[in-house]
């Protein structure tokens, strides 16, 4: 029985993982570069030199500033989203509705963080396209996509939980990891990258599967509140009612007294949104959120004041109920926005090993069914398709994100929707990389896309120094480590990639006669294969058969 | 502060890993671990592991000082694994002197 039962086990692991594979590698990779999207939309929108205000006083200033813009541009929309600058992020995204567009109308500008003035920052969708891309795709209808996302993140789930069950020693091999030994290899890199970082691999599964609860099991939402969304949203996150504007014209009142009366509220903590619905009327709100990277907890802070006379109306979310407090702990423990650098930095490597995770699993399955193919002397088209999809999944992605980069840099600045087509050139570097392998077969594929990586990640602060004036010529002596220290980490990701081509090129394979390149990067199928084929002595995850 | 933490959980994790045949081979190039050692280096390695949260709990508080403290497990044990097969003896020594240094950046910092 548990023979069976891990076997059993070993079949979900192996299959469950596969099945998925791929998506979760460009989840995994896109979703730990969303750790740093403030830092990827400052390198994207080089025009925004403009330091974050400091003091509270600048602060308001900042915030007074963008109100008057808003009620210069857009008077007549029935709701304004400010987002306010920070020291991360120095600049101020804001939202509204245009009543004269169709549709829904909305409207989204950069503005400067201390004029309120907008910026003519180049059209880029930044750090936000791979933010939105690891939960929701690209060229898809959302709710699909992120019901794929759903779905592949359930597998997750489920081939992490078999996955330990599987792994028999996980203390004896607890710090194991033997290189150069083929198939064994990739099957300790695998175990490792998982083992070491599980607690993370576990939260942040099980939380993303938190922060798309709504979508995908709505039923006890729907149910208490009958569809009612507005009731459900205003009892649970504490947000506005929308109200009806009562048709009578009435300025909005000054905002920094309202942001000082929240700093009180909140003991000292600051506003890191502001919404206006019905601005301009007499039946106004404006509702203050905190910002998000002051908490652990995701569930928003609000306090909703009248524009009209800035009475306070209500207040949410400073004590939230168990329930609603377990979700917003584990969205905030999702997103990490709470964590300083060290947390983040923390956070960034644990979501590397995870990625690096899904790879060698990938990588791991075909080379351990080429080898079982090779033994039976024929190689049949779904190993070859899983070894072709590795190559473009995992190499070809690092690929496509240094496009984007690339045509952030070199499009045209008036080129119409050049947001989008950044984000084009981006798909059009990953569907070459998913063309290339069919041209060069097996361990060449992997070696051209890794080093064409890493020509375009580590040229990256080269092109900076072409088209920019916040280069590293400029920013290290300046001592502005935020901008410096992203140009070097491009240079680091680009000499990353460098050596994983290198290795993977240098690698001969084995002298045994079954040895075939290219089942994985860098494996030596042939190396020792009468180890590796004796899984129950050494405790490995016994492949589905 | 949080260096002390990730200085206490890699070197709780080295005496943990010499207790095992396989490491304290790659290491000593002796795959038999003699009794007494074995239990010494377990027992400094769960004491070490188990001081390890400390420091980040007394400076971040339970919450946030227990989400930096799974970090710091996997940032520490991460390397040493990595390290292991290719160079055996620095990634142990690394442990015994990490330590010292940031106890003393502690006490300096306090």
């Amino acid at each position: 029985m548990k023979e069976g039962f891990r076997q059993s086990m070993a079949w979900l692991h192996t299959w469950s993982g596969l099945l998925v594979g791929w998506v979760l590698f460009a989840v995994f990779l896109t979703g730990t570069a969303a750790y740093l999207k403030p830092e990827i939309s400052a390198w994207m929108m080089p025009e925004l030199r403009t330091p974050a205000p400091e003091t509270p006083a600048e602060q308001a200033a900042t915030a007074q500033a963008l109100m008057d813009h808003m009620t210069r541009t857009a008077p007549r929309s029935p709701a304004w989203f400010i987002s306010l600058p920070e020291a991360r992020e120095p600049w101020a995204n804001v939202f509204w509705r245009d009543p004269g567009a169709g549709g829904r109308g909305f409207r989204q500008a950069v503005l400067d963080p201390r004029s309120g003035e907008p910026v003519a920052a180049r059209g880029t969708r930044g750090g936000e396209f791979f933010y939105r891309f690891h939960f929701q795709l690209h060229y898809m209808n959302v709710p699909v996509a992120r019901w794929i996302v759903s779905f592949c993140a359930m597998f997750m789930l489920v081939a992490i939980v078999s996955g330990i069950v599987t792994h028999k020693r996980i203390f004896a091999d607890f710090f194991t990891f033997r290189p150069g030994k083929g198939h064994r290899s990739w099957l300790d890199g695998h175990a490792v990258a998982a083992v070491l970082a599980l607690p993370y691999h576990l939260m942040i599964t099980y939380t993303g599967l938190v922060t798309l609860m709504f979508m995908t099991m709505p039923w006890g939402g729907e149910a208490a509140y009958r569809g009612d969304r507005a009731a459900f949203n205003t009892e649970v996150f504490g947000t506005a009612r929308p109200a009806r504007p009562a048709g009578v014209p009435a300025p909005l009142v000054p905002v920094g007294p309202l942001l000082e009366q929240a700093s009180r509220h909140w003991n000292g903590g600051t506003a890191g949104r502001i919404q206006v619905q019905n601005p301009g009327d007499a039946n106004s709100t404006i509702q203050l959120t905190r910002s998000d990277s002051e908490r652990l907890s995701f569930n928003p802070q609000i306090m909703v004041f009248s524009g009209a006379t800035g009475a306070l109306l209500s207040t949410a979310g400073d004590d939230s109920r168990p329930a609603a407090e377990t979700r917003g702990v584990m969205y905030g423990l999702h997103v990490g926005r709470f964590g300083g650098p060290l947390l983040r930095a923390l956070f960034l490597l644990s979501g590397l090993a995870g990625t690096a995770m899904v790879a060698t699993g990938c990588v791991l399955w075909a080379v351990k069914t080429r080898q079982q193919a090779a033994k039976r002397g024929r190689v049949g088209f779904g190993v070859r398709l899983v070894e072709h999809l590795n190559v473009a999944a995992i190499a070809g992605l690092p690929v496509a994100m240094a496009t984007m980069f690339w045509a952030n840099r070199l499009l045209p600045l008036d080129l119409p929707a050049r947001d989008e087509w950044e984000i084009h050139g981006f798909f059009i570097a990953w569907g070459l990389c998913l063309l290339h392998p069919l041209l060069r077969r097996g361990r060449r594929a992997w070696v051209e896309q890794f080093a064409a990586g890493a020509l375009l990640f580590g040229l990256l602060p080269l092109l900076n120094a072409l088209t920019t004036t916040t280069h590293l010529g400029v920013t290290l002596p300046a001592g502005d480590w935020g901008r410096a220290g992203f140009d070097l980490g491009l240079l680091a990701i680009g000499l990353a990639l460098a050596a994983i081509a290198r290795i993977v090129a240098r690698h001969r394979p084995g002298a045994a006669p079954r040895a075939k390149p290219g089942a994985g990067p860098g494996s030596r199928p042939g190396a020792k294969p009468d180890r590796a084929s004796q899984p129950a002595r050494h405790g490995e995850p016994v492949a589905a058969e | 502060m949080s260096f002390l933490s990730l200085a206490l959980a890699y070197a709780g994790f080295t005496a943990l890993c010499l207790a095992m045949e396989r490491h304290h081979e790659q290491v000593f190039q002796a795959r038999r671990v003699p009794p007494r050692r074995r239990r010494a280096l377990r027992i400094a390695g769960w004491l070490l592991l188990a001081a390890s949260p400390v420091p980040c709990i007394l400076a971040e508080g339970w919450g946030y000082g227990t989400v930096l403290w799974c970090g710091v497990l996997t940032a520490a044990v991460l390397p040493l694994a990595l390290l292991l097969p290719y160079a055996p003896r620095a990634a142990a020594l690394l442990g015994p002197v990490m330590l010292p240094l940031a106890a003393l950046l502690a006490v300096l910092r306090a």
